[in-house]
């Protein structure tokens, strides 16, 4: 499936870029995997995990056409 | 609409007439309001000059709208909630957040007035990186 990530404050200084479109993605999992081999610094970084503008805990089963959003700490005001 | 997005800071303009607009509201007896400003910290011998937001607007516009709701349930009294929050470039002195409540009573105003900042420093999509007088720059977080 076809999966569009998002990068966030730090992480797209760290990465260098605010969106990437992933093909062939098979699983939240291999979704993980494939950034982190990409970007392997991002795991210094503490974020949370928004799909489709939704803060998700576990492991969520993703859709394609899915929008995933990587979301260091907060720092609004 | 449930939060507006300003490029830079938030302007005066843009607040009066939130204010002026208020006054529409014929059953509200009361407006709280809450300005956040950009702050000069100082640390290592460097003063920050500005503060750079960005936010992720489509959860933060999903997000304002679930404070939003939690606000209206929990004081009855409230008639109006408005939410202005930069993007982008903003100097120290400037003011980068906005929040007005309206209610019946001052009471319910200014307690709504209250959690709703603290909703939105908690739960809003916004980063900041400070950038200071000598150029170098560092992504802060809300304690």
């Amino acid at each position: 499936m076809e999966i569009e990530v998002f990068f966030f404050g730090v992480l797209a200084d760290i990465t260098g870029i605010r969106q990437k479109h992933y093909n062939d993605v098979k699983s939240f999992a291999d979704l993980k995997y494939r950034i982190g081999d990409e970007f392997p610094e991002i795991v210094h970084y503490t974020f949370r995990i928004a799909v489709n503008n939704e803060i998700v805990n576990d492991e969520p089963l993703l859709t394609g056409g899915d929008e995933v959003a990587l979301l260091p700490p907060f720092a609004g005001g | 609409m449930e939060i507006l997005l300003t490029d830079g800071p938030v302007r005066i303009s843009v607040i009066s007439g939130l204010i002026a607009k208020a006054g529409g509201l014929k059953d509200a007896g009361g407006h709280s309001l809450f300005l956040g400003q950009v702050r000069s910290d100082v640390s290592d011998n460097k003063a920050v000059k500005a503060i750079e937001y960005s936010v992720f607007e489509k959860m933060a516009e999903s997000e304002a709208g679930k404070i939003k709701a939690i606000i209206f349930s929990e004081f009855p009294d409230v008639r109006s909630v408005e939410l202005v929050h930069s993007a982008g470039l903003v100097q120290a002195g400037e003011i980068s957040l906005f929040v007005m409540i309206s209610a019946r009573h001052r009471q319910q105003a200014i307690d709504a007035c209250k959690k709703t900042v603290e909703m939105v420093k908690h739960r809003l999509p916004v980063w900041k990186k400070e950038i200071f007088d000598d150029g170098t720059h560092k992504w802060q977080q809300n304690k």
